[in-house]
């Protein structure tokens, strides 16, 4: 309720967050140039200190859903996964291929600051590192420039054009749909690559793409269920590892009923299967996502005249189904592989089971990779995969990951096949898109029933 | 911070706005392409390190290209010709539905459409 009076609030001040709504002047008169961060300092100061210690800003954070997490503070900046690997070695920078065209600019492209990593102790350098308007302006852009000390840092693309500069930065609002989608649609290297049910299609879509968010459905923002306090997110999905808001997790009941259908029996699958496994059939639907990423076999594209990973990109997917209590098991950089029964490392892996009460079955997107390893420690070894676009040598990439990781000089590493399973949330259909009894329960249906912990299908073995 | 488009700069910006028909006929039918139009009569003189200073879409913002063409762009192009040798005024030159595929282009690709462009 705390949370929903203080949206309210801010709404009555900042208008409605909607697609589509033309830019609005929040700050008309607060300011009369935008002179960087620190002119929101002036006076956001409280704001910009609680976004400093937030995932959103430090990339890590308290790990209580992690049964690994051992009290660390964990994440993207600090973890390994399996699509570019680390910001570590790939923090910023422009690649460019030899025809001059910019290949990659770095994980912290998506980084809500200016160019600097984040660090744990807050200070006045790091608070003005935030970037505020990638959040909050409406029809803020940015790309990298040097400074005048020949850093790179990210700047408004406006930055020569102060009066243009000033009204995009008045135009300050809770953060839109288009906004969270710059990032979180466009992650892992191309549209939809990297989490398959965020697509930038949500920017304006009707309520057969996404009953939530469709324009003629619920409309709704993404903070609208994403809600929080002093920058701090809740829903952090069954992928991340750092928490922003412990406690209960982000569940379609806040909003829907518990037992909110018609006929019992659907009811009664409620409480084993996640809603979203019946509502989310397939995701993918606008923009193929990246279902493999084998980074042992560099490919070479003539025409866009750089090198990648081999990708497969699929599109409209059938989910896989797992069985997920709300915790998960990550693999670190620094531990030995943990390898599974089908021979592959977990670098993320749901936890429940059929027999553990507090679990369901969700959907997920099964990624699978290929990934190096230290052929000692058997260490995860991120990729320096900046340069690998332009002149593709991998083995090089990967020994440069190494010394960044790990601080040697040499390394010897072999390549391990590797999974992440990343949940489903986004993209619910109506009712009458959602799975029918035979989608799972019929010949061929689309469950594992064995790997879910049944033998067989319970309704077909109790019809026998 | 420099004024936008106002000053000497105006006048390269004017000659680049030559008569030469783009992109197919100019007798309606097809569309004209405002890329193209762009490049050809607006690059040429505002690229990177130009004395007029440079110029692409997102350079400005929806705002300011709207004024621009609306306000601004008349103003500061009477009396101007199409070159030193080409004594055409620039506003007979450019006909109104080249001067709105342009304005549409840098509108489109303005700094705070959802694709800023460049011109390439």
């Amino acid at each position: 309720m705390k949370h929903a009076i203080i949206l309210l609030a801010v709404l009555a001040v900042a208008g409605p967050s909607r697609a589509g709504d033309p830019p609005v002047s929040t700050h008309q008169e607060y300011f009369e140039h935008y002179e960087g961060t620190a002119t929101c300092l002036g006076c956001h100061q409280e704001e910009a200190e609680s976004f400093f210690h937030s995932q959103h800003y430090q990339w890590r954070g308290e790990t209580p859903d992690l049964v690994n997490g051992e009290g660390r503070r964990l994440g993207k900046l600090n973890t390994m996964n399996d699509f570019c690997t680390s910001p570590g070695a790939n923090w910023i920078g422009n690649v460019t291929n030899s025809d001059g065209a910019v290949l990659a600019q770095g994980c912290s492209k998506c980084h809500a600051g200016l160019g600097k990593r984040p660090e744990p102790v807050l200070s006045r350098e790091q608070l003005e590192n935030i970037d505020c308007l990638i959040c909050h302006a409406s029809g803020y852009r940015r790309d990298l420039y040097q400074d005048a000390a020949g850093e790179a840092v990210w700047k408004p693309i406006l930055w020569r054009n102060q009066p243009g500069l000033d009204s995009v930065a008045k135009r300050i609002s809770l953060p839109k749909r288009e906004m969270c989608l710059r990032c979180h649609a466009g992650a892992g290297g191309g549209q939809n690559y990297k989490r398959g049910d965020i697509e930038y299609a949500l920017a304006g879509c009707d309520r057969d793409y996404d009953v939530h968010m469709g324009s003629d459905g619920q409309d709704m923002a993404c903070i609208d269920c994403h809600t929080g306090a002093d920058h701090r997110v809740r829903g952090r999905g069954a992928d991340l590892s750092g928490t922003d808001v412990p406690g209960p997790r982000l569940a379609c009941a806040e909003c829907h009923d518990e037992a909110p259908h018609a006929e019992p029996v659907l009811d009664a699958h409620a409480r084993r299967v996640a809603c979203e496994t019946c509502h989310i059939p397939t995701f993918a639907r606008t923009d193929p996502t990246d279902m493999v990423r084998d980074w042992s076999t560099p490919q070479r594209h003539e025409a866009a005249n750089k090198f990648s990973a081999t990708i497969t990109l699929e599109k409209d997917v059938v989910p896989a189904y797992a069985w997920w209590n709300g915790k998960s098991r990550l693999q670190p950089l620094g531990e030995p592989v943990r390898v599974e029964k089908d021979g592959t490392v977990g670098i993320m892996l749901p936890q429940g089971s059929r027999k553990d009460r507090g679990a369901r079955i969700y959907p997920f997107k099964l990624h699978r990779g290929r990934l190096p390893v230290l052929a000692d420690e058997r260490w995860l070894v991120p990729i320096a995969v900046e340069e690998f676009f332009a002149d593709g040598d991998i083995d090089k990439a990967v020994r440069e990951g190494g010394h960044d990781a790990y601080g040697r000089e040499a390394i010897d590493y072999e390549w391990v096949d590797v999974k992440r399973y990343m949940g489903i949330y986004h993209g619910v259909r109506p009712v009458e898109h959602a799975l029918q009894c035979l989608d799972c329960h019929g010949e061929g249906g689309r469950l594992d029933w064995a790997a879910l912990g049944y033998g067989e299908d319970p309704v077909r073995k109790r019809l026998k | 911070m420099r004024k936008i488009l106002s000053g000497p700069g105006l006048l390269v910006l004017a000659l680049l706005f030559a008569a030469t028909a783009v992109a197919g006929d100019e007798g309606g039918g097809k569309k004209l392409d405002g890329k193209q139009l762009f490049k050809e009569r607006c690059k040429t003189c505002h690229g990177a390190d130009a004395p007029a200073g440079e110029y692409t879409p997102m350079f400005l913002i929806q705002e300011q290209w709207t004024k621009f063409f609306a306000e601004d762009y008349a103003a500061t192009h009477k009396g101007l010709t199409v070159s030193a040798t080409d004594t055409t005024k620039v506003l007979d030159a450019i006909t109104p539905e080249m001067l709105e595929a342009i304005r549409a282009f840098c509108h489109e690709g303005a700094a705070d459409s959802e694709h800023p462009m460049t011109c390439g």
